[in-house]
């Protein structure tokens, strides 16, 4: 399908050289024409203020959703639906790709599942193990006994190193287990069509409707097989432990995945998320040699229905590790990766844009649309936060005394001024939400840690400057030099 | 969903809206133009930008009160000469005309309102004939020359006390100058110098009491400390000389002067010495020159240029 090299070079360079020239451009005429440069960033500045406003008006639609149907009783629903007895035809294959993560981490996903209200004779649970790792089968040893006879199937699977074409990433190990697990369903003769797959990460404990939420929408979806689930990931199983800094980013990942949840034009599978095993099968499972292996799956099925594939979002929250170490610097090192590995969708764009170069069955408006989108979402990613940072004030610092007595030199850093002031007043709103979407406090944490979650919206600026953009450069320099990346897995941290 | 995609929608919309509509008046504003009605052209204007001191003062224009107070911005003003006023209750107005330019940004931003009546407020709380402040300690200093007394106070007048007695010369000093290191002070006239501490008894454990040296040959004019506050410099009406700040001190001539009157400064951060003295040329008259003198050698040279003296 891919047949040119020399135009996925092209592709592969194409998001980093735009961002680049961006950057580099606006740097460049801060010195020489600093009047374009400021109007320049004014018309940015102006953007982003509108463009904070729409997205805060997202969220907040959002979390109201999410609000109305926390209480709700799916399985209920489920119950009430015309044909009773659909949904108990569904299955659920659970995959939790495991990489290095203890049974500390472990242990308590697999709680999560058993205390599901779904029938557990339902549902298959997959734990995949790689088997470079002398203490998977210790692992997979203890959880077996604890767990093996909690659903109606329990696999274990170790997937080998150096199968030619695999990199060392999550979606090959979940491809290995997704193939064992259908001989599973052959074996007991459950067709894959009334299976609905799930891909969680090791450390996601699901909410205990989570699946009856998710069999209500495949059932109530048009044509459910040409469709991806995405639940909002939140990070909260050990949210009042880390440090402000990687909770602030973690809050802020989730409420961008909330707002994403709106926006179903763009809308791409993203960290756990399910789909029908049978689409799951036809498009040769999740890439064995891509990073981000959770959207690039999205993308397969798009491809292979031709454009007619959407992803449904589940106002039902899957609660998962917010990445933090034991100092602060640590921390900042592991935020930075896991923020690196997400950008590292920009892999996507030459991905995509080449099979849609020979793709005659799509239409071209909705080819250009989702390639602008695609393109655009990580463009900005990349720029955003550099542009408002550090090339604001450029053009005041190196436009000298001339552009100083310009109106536009006297008017830029009020604009500025006043950006800031709007964002901060739209940052109150994600600050009374970050709020809302906690856990209960656990006991052993004191109450003035309540406190310290409304200050610490204090070091934002901090946090942008740091793990806005500069990640997202990172991966598309990356890609532009052919420099791939392998998959990093994010170290968990978890109290015992 | 549906409708809910509907909003979105329309919110999306609305944002584009807002953004094409507002993005014009935004850069025709920062960039210095604005609409003229009559002509329904944009005319390149300027601004004005003010601030006072104090802050919040009302602004005129062209003797038209606006509604803003200082600190303030006056944008799209067509290019010509206006009339700026600013009015401050309990102050002196300030007026002027100003310049306006096409593109381009006039600042009034260092003007300073004073005050009608400014406060006035007495420190001393004994009699005193002379006084001097020590910015760096933050000191103020009060002589009583008819009771031979030194007091000492903050700024504000407060923690006013007497630090000690100094040592009456005749006729009364006609200056009186703090040492570098803010411990001790001099006071001369015409044939005495007398030096005393500064330091109250209550920080001063060793007591100094003072004392006054005598200058038998007069004509003093003008005593500076050296920059480490032990050795002096004086200026009299025939020479230049350097002594220590001790009873006993040998004073050493540095220079011999021609003119009788000479004005002299020293500047203590690099111990140099300015003067005016007069010499003859080779027309025969006498012309006035300013010379320096460099004494930063340190306390060192001095020392030894007084030991010589003392020892013959």
């Amino acid at each position: 399908m891919n047949k040119s090299p020399r135009l996925n070079r092209f592709l592969e360079i194409t998001p980093g050289a735009i961002s680049w020239g961006i950057i580099l451009f606006l740097i460049a005429i801060s010195v020489w024409r600093p009047i374009i440069c400021a109007v320049l960033i004014i018309i940015f500045d102006f953007y982003w203020i509108i463009r904070t406003v729409y997205l805060t008006t997202l969220l907040i639609m959002a979390y109201k959703k999410l609000s109305q149907q926390k209480s709700r009783d799916w399985l209920s629903d489920c119950q009430r639906l015309k044909s009773a007895s659909d949904w108990q035809s569904v299955y659920h294959l659970i995959i939790f790709p495991v990489y290095k993560e203890g049974l500390e981490i472990l242990r308590p996903s697999l709680q999560a599942l058993k205390q599901c209200r779904y029938p557990k004779d339902r549902m298959i649970v997959v734990v995949a193990f790689e088997e470079r790792y002398a203490s998977s089968r210790e692992k997979a040893k203890v959880l077996e006994e604890e767990f093996q006879k909690s659903f109606l199937g329990y696999l274990s699977t170790f997937h080998p190193d150096g199968i030619p074409g695999e990199a060392r990433t999550k979606g090959a190990n979940a491809t290995w287990a997704a193939k064992h697990a259908k001989d599973l369903l052959t074996a007991k003769s459950i067709p894959y069509e009334d299976v609905i797959v799930s891909c969680f990460d090791a450390d996601t404990c699901v909410d205990k409707e989570y699946f009856s939420c998710l069999t209500y929408h495949f059932l109530t979806t048009h044509k459910p097989h040409q469709a991806s689930y995405q639940p909002m990931p939140v990070y909260n199983n050990n949210i009042w432990y880390a440090p402000s800094f990687a909770r602030l980013v973690e809050i802020s990942a989730s409420f961008c995945q909330m707002i994403e949840s709106m926006r179903l034009e763009k809308f791409v599978t993203f960290s756990s998320h399910s789909m029908s095993f049978k689409t799951l099968v036809k498009i040769d499972y999740w890439p064995v040699n891509m990073v981000s292996d959770d959207s690039v799956v999205y993308w397969k099925a798009f491809l292979f229905y031709k454009g007619e594939y959407r992803v449904v979002p589940l106002y039902i929250t899957v609660s998962m590790d917010a990445a933090y170490s034991t100092n602060f610097f640590k921390t900042i090192i592991i935020q930075y990766k896991q923020k690196r590995r997400w950008a590292w969708g920009v892999e996507n764009f030459p991905f995509v844009i080449s099979r849609f170069l020979n793709n005659g069955d799509i239409p071209l408006a909705k080819k250009l649309r989702r390639s602008f989108h695609l393109l655009e979402s990580h463009i900005t990613w990349a720029v955003w936060a550099i542009i408002i940072t550090l090339i604001a004030p450029l053009p005041i610092l190196l436009g000298g005394a001339f552009f100083n007595q310009m109106p536009i030199g006297y008017n830029l850093p009020k604009i500025t001024g006043l950006l800031l002031n709007f964002t901060l007043g739209t940052s109150l709103v994600w600050v009374l939400m970050s709020i809302a979407i906690l856990p209960p406090r656990p006991p052993d944490v004191k109450w003035t840690k309540n406190v310290v979650l409304i200050l610490e919206w204090v070091i934002v600026p901090f946090v942008v400057l740091i793990l806005g953009s500069t990640p997202a450069l990172d991966a598309q320099t990356r890609l532009m030099f052919a420099r791939y990346m392998e998959f990093y897995p994010t170290d968990k941290m978890r109290r015992k | 969903m549906l409708s809910e995609q509907r909003l979105r929608a329309f919110l999306f919309y609305l944002s584009l809206g807002i953004f094409l509509m507002g993005l014009p008046p935004i850069l025709s504003s920062t960039l210095g133009y604005k609409f003229d009605r009559r002509t329904f052209k944009f005319t390149k204007a300027g601004l004005i930008v003010l601030k006072t001191q104090p802050a919040g003062a009302s602004v005129y224009l062209d003797k038209q009160l606006l509604n803003i107070k200082t600190p303030a911005t006056i944008n799209e003003l067509l290019p010509g000469r206006y009339n700026i006023r600013f009015e401050l209750e309990r102050h002196y107005p300030w007026s002027n005309e100003v310049e306006v330019e096409a593109g381009k940004v006039t600042r009034l931003e260092k003007i300073i309102l004073f005050p009608l009546r400014p406060y006035i407020k007495q420190l001393n709380k004994d009699r005193l004939s002379v006084f001097m402040v020590d910015e760096e300690k933050e000191s103020v200093y009060y002589i009583n020359q008819s009771e031979d007394s030194i007091y000492k106070s903050d700024p504000e007048g407060e923690h006013f006390e007497k630090i000690g007695n100094f040592t009456k010369i005749l006729p009364p000093a006609v200056k009186w100058k703090i040492s570098p290191d803010h411990q001790k002070v001099l006071y001369f006239n015409a044939n005495q110098i007398g030096i005393t501490s500064l330091v109250s008894p209550k920080e001063n454990l060793i007591v100094n009491a003072g004392f006054v040296l005598n200058y038998p040959q007069g004509g003093i004019l003008d005593v500076f400390w050296y920059s480490d506050s032990y050795h002096l410099v004086l200026v009299s009406s025939r020479s230049i000389q350097a002594l220590e700040a001790q009873s006993s001190s040998q004073p050493v001539v540095l220079v011999n002067l021609t003119k009788k009157n000479t004005c002299a400064y020293y500047d203590t951060r690099t111990d140099t010495l300015y003067f005016l003295d007069s010499q003859k040329a080779a027309d025969g008259n006498l012309y006035d020159n300013l010379y320096k003198i460099h004494l930063d050698t340190r306390a060192f040279i001095l020392q030894e240029l007084i030991k010589l003296k003392a020892y013959e």
